[in-house]
């Protein structure tokens, strides 16, 4: 029974385009009574035939009040979901096995203010109760509203179906819509928690035969700032510490060492056991040569990176590598 | 810890302000009960809602299973000592406001919530059981609010939204659900009860209770509510003539007078032999709920009073009974005569239930009638001047009418005739009737109301239950049964005039009454011209009114099939208005695009031509390259790009209303005149 459920909303979920900004309207927006409705049309019945069989009139009337009541409050709820917009801001990257941050943009154009709208995203797996982010959205006006979703695989991936729910006023119906957002998700790897040290520089190819320089992993050749050097081989990191501590003094990357050897981050050498492994190691070599400020080149299965730096780089690398 | 003295409902925590305000909701509904169930009922309610809110107070746990099902067990044992019983009307009222109380020291999560909003509204109902007077019904309106009010409380999950807030959203779903409200009842057909009603609880809260246990009572505490209300087609007959009949008392045991259990086979019993002279009064009543299944009608009626669904039917002795009791408002017409003639004129052995008297009970009174045989001679010829005899010992003997004669002991007519002197209507009756009996004149006592006053701002007559009364009734060879009133032979003020024995007044009525003796009376009859025309139109609204209002809607013969019609017909119309709204809203489509369509639309009026499925930015340059008014064109574009970054811009200032206004308030250039 659940399976077929679950296939069930599958097939339904898939049947829905995507879209960044989803305008609620008649067409996406559903509504079903809740357990606490059913409860209520359950005492509306006691109430009528309380009514019926005690003559009361004025019985009558409360009963009837009480149905009008949850009658426009199930065109309320409706209404509270009707004409408010979703937007979908592009997520950013995160690691396999980080929370996605989604921000969700709520939109109301028109004069009434909208109360209690939760927002969630629709786990395939469980069974319902998603957990939800809860706002209200004034009259003209928007509101933001922060969901996470669990990136387990690197790639890039399809955002997960997103809802809006609203119970409001009386909780006796369930307003729903289902969102699948157009929006993808890169997940890069995940980093290996304790990486071994980066490994040697190897040779350029133009200073080949002389001796490889050993390093202890630590990819130190830096000298003092030389008049003359370009900006590119100064290390900003290190002169924002020594900015820090009240002195101007600079320092460059080794020309000799950074022109002799060339730091190369290869699959085929990074001495994990397969690919997914592997390419969680380069990920963190790539996380710590960024943060040591040092060029490096990527190799992966068909696809090479030459040595460089920088935030775009970086991405790049890490693209290449959720791609793979 | 000190509770603090004032507390500010704003400054409190959410929560605590919501479960506090459904906690004076609850107290409110509870405080509406107070005089319908036991003290310690009000007592563990009161207890319970000032402890649950002082755990809220002071954010303290709620009390563990052990207390809820010790208190529920308490509470179980004290419904069964108080009712004996843990069925039944006043049983159940009672259990339900305790486990109202009780369940609100386990809301824990919303399903409980629900469970406290739903008993709530169904203890509003339980209060309709003892009253569905004008002043309930606001009560209950309020409560009703404030529990709507407690529900959107529930499902407002962010923010401090103000109480005012709230109550106005619940009151807007109650004012829009009126109308419903209001269909639902004209049209809702009224069956009659699914299954017999329990009649427990109803003993005493009539003026009238069908026997009579006389001197038993020390003192009659005079019972203003209102019994009967009377509108008469044409002129009011006097009011000493307004007898209006009910249960007739026949069998005597010494103590209590019953209605008759004749011991003779039905084709000797006594018959109505009812003969009326004269013309009917027409009168239509509107019958306050007796819980008993008696018509009121003035002496005597000709026809069958008309009652919605019921056929009344008439005893022997005219009275006219329904076959169920009355817990309901009730309107029927009558015709009745005041000038009748019924009984037997001649002796029928049936008469000797009517002679009847238990022996060793009231030996002085029978040594009395004795002495008036000897008087005025016996047998049937003498007995009109035995009556009168009676009559003037009545008038002459030094009787009075009081409302505190004390208890009496066995012999209550005796005490009556020569030792008190002093009764109301009950006393004096009896004493009467046992006389006459003595005397072997067939007589029986006759209760029901006698009197009532006009209401002069509606034109009802009104017979309260203080206007009950007890009279005698005598039978003469050759005339029947004859009214006799012995009650006003002691007092002629007791019948026939306006003048009254009042009780006691509470200090504000006799305060109002030297201030101006005539107002009190004109504010009570104006209440009661409203509360009249609330019982009309509300509590009166039966199926014969259901079926006359499909009548002025153009149906022959309505049945309440036709009324389910009109009532399905009505909710297809409102379904059909709703499909036709939105399929004109689905027209609408996305504000967004419709403001792009609008400046699409003028700009093309001035000759500008982009494509339909032009962006902004596009319409933009088009516009630019097209009209030849570069200040205008210079804002258009601005406007055109905030709407682009209103759409696809990760932040706008800009709302969609303010860009609207933008684009209206813009120099529009005039239309281009063609070159």
């Amino acid at each position: 029974m659940g399976a077929l459920r679950q296939r069930l909303r599958r097939w339904f979920h898939e049947r829905l385009p995507r879209a960044d900004t989803l305008l609620l309207t008649q067409r996406n927006v559903y509504i079903l009574p809740t357990r606490a409705g059913w409860m209520l049309a359950f005492t509306l019945l006691l109430l009528l035939v309380g009514s019926i069989n005690y003559q009361l009139n004025l019985g009558y009337l409360l009963t009837f009040l009480l149905a009008g009541s949850a009658v426009v409050g199930m065109h309320i709820c409706h209404g509270n979901l009707l004409g408010l917009s979703l937007h979908l801001n592009a997520p950013a990257p995160v690691h396999a096995g980080q929370a996605a941050l989604l921000e969700i943009r709520l939109g109301n154009e028109q004069g009434k203010a909208r109360y209690g709208i939760g927002v969630g995203v629709i786990d395939e797996s469980s069974q319902g109760d998603t957990h939800l982010a809860w706002t209200d959205v004034p009259a003209r006006s928007g509101a933001r509203l922060q969901v996470a979703t669990v990136a387990r695989r690197r790639g890039l991936h399809p955002l997960p179906a997103l809802t809006a729910v609203t119970l409001f006023p009386l909780g006796t119906f369930r307003v729903w819509t289902v969102w699948r957002p157009a929006a993808q998700l890169m997940v890069y790897p995940a980093p290996e928690a304790h990486p071994p040290p980066l490994p040697p520089g190897e040779p350029q190819p133009g200073f080949a035969g002389s001796a490889s320089v050993q390093t202890t992993g630590e990819f130190d050749g830096v000298r003092a700032y030389r008049r003359g050097d370009p900006q590119k081989s100064i290390v900003w990191k290190k002169a924002a510490q020594t900015f820090a501590a009240g002195r101007d003094d600079l320092v460059s990357r080794d020309a000799l060492s950074t022109q002799r050897q060339q730091l190369w981050l290869d699959h085929a050498r990074c001495g994990a056991p397969d690919l997914e492994a592997r390419l969680s190691r380069l990920t963190a070599w790539v996380l710590m040569a960024e943060r040591l400020g040092l060029d490096y080149g990527l190799r992966l299965p068909g696809r090479e990176l030459p040595p460089d730096q920088g935030a775009s780089h970086r991405s790049r690398c890490l693209e290449a590598m959720a791609l793979v | 810890m000190k509770l603090p003295l004032r507390l500010s409902v704003s400054a409190l925590p959410r929560d605590t302000r919501d479960t506090l305000f459904l906690l004076a909701v609850i107290a409110w509904v509870a405080l509406m009960q107070l005089p319908h169930i036991p003290w310690w009922c009000s007592a563990l309610t009161a207890v319970v809602l000032v402890w649950r809110a002082v755990l809220t107070l002071r954010g303290r746990p709620l009390p563990g299973w052990r207390w809820r099902v010790g208190l529920l067990l308490v509470t179980l044992a004290a419904t069964w000592w108080t009712h004996k019983t843990l069925l039944g009307r006043d049983a159940g009222v009672t259990l339900i406001v305790v486990l109202l109380a009780l369940k609100t020291l386990e809301l824990r999560a919303r399903r409980d919530a629900f469970v406290v909003f739903f008993l709530g509204f169904f203890t509003l109902l339980t209060h309709f059981f003892y009253s569905q007077s004008l002043l309930t019904a606001a009560g209950i309106l309020v409560a009703l609010l404030g529990l709507l009010t407690a529900v959107v409380n529930a499902h407002m999950p962010v923010g401090h939204p103000p109480l005012r807030q709230t109550a106005g959203i619940a009151a807007r779903m109650a004012l829009l659900g009126a109308p419903i409200m209001l269909v639902a009842f004209m049209l809702f057909p009224r069956l009659s009860p699914l299954w017999g009603v329990p009649g427990d609880g109803m003993d005493g809260r009539s003026g009238l209770s069908g026997k009579m246990r006389v001197g038993q009572i020390a003192e009659l505490v005079l019972d203003d509510r209102i019994a009967l209300r009377v509108r008469f087609d044409g002129q009011i007959p006097p009011q000493r003539e307004l007898y209006f009949r009910g249960p007739v008392l026949t069998d005597f045991d010494g103590i209590e007078w019953k209605p008759l259990r004749s011991a003779f086979p039905p084709h000797m019993e006594l018959q109505a032999d009812l003969a009326f002279a004269g013309d009917p009064i027409r009168y239509e009543v509107t019958m306050e709920p007796n819980h008993r299944p008696w018509v009121f009608v003035l002496e005597a009626a000709s026809q069958a009073p008309e009652l919605q669904g019921m056929r009344a039917f008439m005893t022997p002795d005219l009275q006219w009974f329904v076959r169920r009791p009355l817990t309901e408002l009730v309107r029927y017409r009558a015709e009745s005569h005041t000038r009748f003639r019924h009984g037997p004129l001649q002796p029928v052995v049936a008469l000797q239930d009517q002679i009847a008297l238990p022996p060793g009970f009231n030996p002085r009174t029978l040594a009395f009638a004795q002495e008036l045989r000897r008087e005025h001679g016996s047998g049937p010829q003498s007995a009109p001047a035995l009556i009168e005899a009676a009559l003037t010992h009545l008038r002459t003997g030094g009787y009075t009418y009081t409302l505190d004669p004390g208890v009496y002991g066995q012999h209550t007519a005796d005490e009556f005739w020569f030792d008190r002197k002093e009764g109301f209507c009950e006393h004096i009756a009896s004493s009467f009737v046992i006389l006459m009996r003595a005397l072997d004149i067939p007589a029986r006592i006759v209760t029901g109301y006698q009197g009532g006053e006009l209401n002069a701002i509606d034109g009802y007559w009104t017979v309260r239950q203080r206007d009950a009364h007890a009279w005698a009734e005598v039978w003469l060879q050759g005339q029947g049964w004859v009214r006799v009133d012995p009650t006003g032979a002691v007092a002629p003020s007791r019948t026939g005039s306006l003048e009254r024995l009042l009780a006691p007044q509470g200090a504000i009525a006799s305060a109002l009454d030297t201030l101006n003796p005539t107002l009190a009376q004109q504010l009570r009859d104006v209440w009661e011209a409203v509360n009249n025309g609330w019982n009309q139109w509300v509590l009166n609204y039966t199926q014969g009114r259901q079926l006359d209002l499909l009548k002025s809607l153009g149906f022959d013969s309505p049945s309440w099939t036709d009324l389910a019609y009109v009532l399905i017909g009505v909710v297809v119309a409102v379904s059909l208005v709703g499909a036709a709204w939105t399929l004109w809203e689905r027209q609408q489509h996305d504000p967004w695009l419709r403001t792009l369509a609008r400046v699409r639309r003028r700009l093309a009026r001035l000759g500008v031509e982009a494509g339909e499925h032009a962006t902004p930015r596009e319409l933009a340059r088009v516009a630019s390259t097209q009209l030849d008014a570069p200040q205008f064109t210079q804002q258009l574009t601005t406007g055109l790009l905030r709407l682009e970054a209103l759409r696809y811009a990760p932040h706008s200032d800009d709302t969609l209303a303010s860009l609207q206004t933008l684009f209206r308030q813009m120099p529009w250039p005039d239309r281009r005149a063609p070159s």
